[in-house]
């Protein structure tokens, strides 16, 4: 019978095309606009990395103001970056800052240009599920014994290189020569999880070196950074002892035993600098993996929420329309109705046959909603524009394509479910008789 | 087959209460062409709805076919019409978006008949009412006489137990009504009882037995005298 039905349907749309027409556009005006901003907060609030997010764990410690107080700082200090790293105490870590450099391209037809790279840890490409398109990542070894190797992005790799397979190649990056060792592929994450203190919604790195020579070069450093102590001494050594807080420090858990154990070494780390008398504050030390420091860093700005609410009632407002269309056209039926009832069929029947044809136009309304959503968020992207983030993500995917049509569908069934009910319930006689 | 007892049926409102049917006691046998006559707003209407399960009584028994239905859900009572009854209106009520073919067949979709069970009844009852040619023809393409021909045709397809024709030929010129008449003797002729309201007291003096209504009560039930003399009609308009 689903197939009879929608062949009625459609048979139903033709006889009221303008009727039909317009609950059509209204709920793909409601579901359009609902999409363009369920689209925003569905890959902006999305888990980036959702096979391992689990096991993944920023890593804070605080080490305020003890007069203040606000929450543990987002990132460590050098010191105790150093600390951590030395002690090794999770199965993978790595400690990950921003740095600026000038690029001297070997290509004489290229300008020497800057460029935002980022120092890590070996373990941060394995950590984050980084790919490779050719070669690999550094070891341990690079990081202690400070070897000048680097990994490149795709785009700069096609921009340097061609696009070809460059390992191997010497690269000349602030007077220095690095060994490149790998080119990672297509890799963005949104938000970029791993370091949302510095644009949740930036583009990716270019570069990447070991950690230890961002001090050990003195490359220029990028991001935030905060410091509830004055710098004792200029230069670099000075500001690596200092108390400002700069690096962000991951480390990977496999268990929730290890999450444990981890969560009690860095209070016994935290205790031991109280004694030490660095750590003024009470202990509040923070190990929150992937989706909780989203959460806990309100990576959705707020602007979202409420755009979110206004779609929400601009979705509503539509479908109250497509309620008085819907019941318009369904008690525009009533004498069909009422002879089908003659013939043998059952309210029960005759409420499917209806929820069906409602369901039609919210497939129909679906489909135009989601083409709609498309231009909609075309539109964001000129909005936003490609300088203040990236925005390639913005797109629908399968999947929300088969939200927005399941949420028409639905939508405009809840939305029929009173006209149809009225439909169903008419006397037939008085229908066969005056019809 | 069906037997009416003392049945009332009362309409209310706020402000007024008609017994649209009073102490209605009436009992049809297989085989037989009953027309109820009666003036407007005796009744009729209301007994022919009452009969087609399409309104409930407010008291008194009625069975059909031995089944008590006043006990009926509104599933049972669907199933029964659709097995039992066939309906014939006035204004022909045949779905303007379906072609002739779809439209027959309605009630043997309710019934959950296969696809080729299906398409053989519809072509047989589309042949016995003239019009298998035009099976891909909507009701708009058709005249008034041919559209009923197809409501006939839809009301016999699930082979029922009787016909309810209210004012089959209301609408019709009386050439094309006597023709529509004539395709009701012939159907009773084979077999199907027909319960058949009309204002026409010719059309009614063509059936075996009128029952003339009156203030929602039976005043007359009469054998009627066909006349085997009149000039044979078309069958078809």
């Amino acid at each position: 019978m689903l197939f009879y039905y929608l062949r009625l349907s459609a048979l139903s749309y033709k006889r009221n095309p303008i009727l039909s027409s317009l609950m059509v556009l209204a709920v793909a005006i409601g579901i359009s606009a609902y999409m363009v901003i369920y689209t925003l907060n569905y890959v902006m609030g999305g888990n980036p990395i959702p096979q391992k997010s689990e096991q993944l764990f920023h890593v804070q410690l605080d080490i305020g103001n003890p007069n203040q107080s606000f929450d543990p700082p987002r990132q460590l200090t050098y010191l105790d970056s150093m600390a951590l790293m030395r002690d090794g105490r999770a199965s993978r870590q790595t400690m990950s800052s921003k740095f600026v450099g000038i690029i001297e391209p070997e290509n004489p037809e290229l300008r020497p240009f800057r460029s935002v790279g980022r120092g890590a840890s070996a373990d941060f490409f394995a950590m984050f599920d980084v790919p490779f398109l050719y070669g690999s990542s550094w070891n341990e070894d690079a990081d202690t014994n400070l070897q000048q190797v680097v990994v490149l992005s795709r785009e700069l790799n096609e921009r340097l290189y061609g696009g070809g397979d460059s390992t191997g190649e010497i690269l000349n990056m602030e007077g220095n020569t690095f060994q490149v060792l790998g080119v990672i592929d297509e890799w963005n994450p949104v938000p970029k999880y791993y370091d949302v203190n510095n644009g949740p919604f930036d583009t990716g790195e270019e570069i990447y070196l070991p950690w230890n020579l961002i001090p050990s070069l003195e490359l220029s450093r990028a991001g935030n950074t905060s410091c509830h102590k004055p710098v004792v001494g200029v230069g670099w050594q000075a500001f690596l002892n200092s108390e400002c807080v700069w690096i962000q420090y991951w480390v990977e858990l496999e268990t929730p035993e290890a999450e444990a154990d981890y969560a009690n070494f860095i209070n016994n780390y935290g205790a031991e600098q109280k004694q030490l008398g660095r750590f003024e504050k009470p202990l509040n030390n923070n190990i929150l993996d992937v989706e909780e420091w989203l959460i806990e860093q309100e990576v959705l700005p707020d602007e979202t929420k409420i755009l979110s609410a206004l779609a929400a009632m601009l979705l509503a407002v539509c479908l109250l329309n497509t309620i008085g269309l819907l019941l318009s056209k369904f008690l525009s039926k009533s004498p069909e109705i009422g002879v089908r009832q003659a013939l043998g069929a059952h309210k029960g029947s005759l409420f499917i046959q209806h929820v069906i044809e409602a369901g039609f136009i919210g497939l129909i309304g679906g489909l135009f909603g989601a083409v709609l959503a498309g231009f909609g968020l075309e539109g964001v992207k000129v909005l936003l524009g490609e300088d203040l983030m990236q925005t390639d993500w913005i797109q629908l995917d399968l999947n929300l394509i088969a939200i927005t049509m399941l949420m028409a569908i639905m939508s405009t069934i809840v939305a029929g479910l009173y006209p149809i009910w009225r439909a169903c319930n008419v006397n037939p006689a008085i229908h066969l008789k005056t019809q | 087959m069906l037997q009416m007892k003392d049945v009332c049926k009362v309409f209310r409102t706020e402000l007024v209460e008609t017994h649209a049917l009073n102490e209605f006691s009436l009992t049809i046998d297989e085989g037989e062409f009953v027309t109820i006559t009666g003036p407007s707003g005796c009744g009729k209407t209301t007994f022919l709805n009452i009969a087609g399960l399409l309104e409930t009584l407010s008291t008194g028994q009625y069975l059909l076919d031995d089944i008590d239905v006043s006990t009926l859900s509104d599933y049972q009572r669907a199933k029964l019409r659709n097995q039992k009854i066939g309906f014939i209106f006035q204004s022909f009520n045949l779905m303007p978006d379906l072609n002739l073919f779809d439209n027959i067949d309605v009630p043997l979709r309710y019934r959950g008949m296969k696809a080729a069970e299906r398409k053989e009844r519809i072509d047989e009852a589309l042949e016995s009412v003239g019009l298998f040619a035009r099976k891909k023809h909507v009701p708009s393409q058709l005249s008034g006489g041919q559209q009923q021909r197809v409501a006939i045709a839809r009301a016999l397809v699930g082979n029922p137990l009787f016909l309810l024709a209210d004012e089959p030929t209301g609408n019709l010129d009386s050439n094309t009504a006597h023709g529509v008449m004539d395709l009701l003797q012939k159907i009773n002729d084979d077999g199907t009882t027909i319960i058949m309201v009309t204002h026409d007291q010719d059309l009614a003096s063509q059936s075996k037995r009128n029952v003339h209504i009156l203030d929602g009560r039976i005043s007359s039930s009469d054998l009627t005298t066909v006349n085997e003399n009149a000039e044979p009609r078309a069958v078809f308009a």
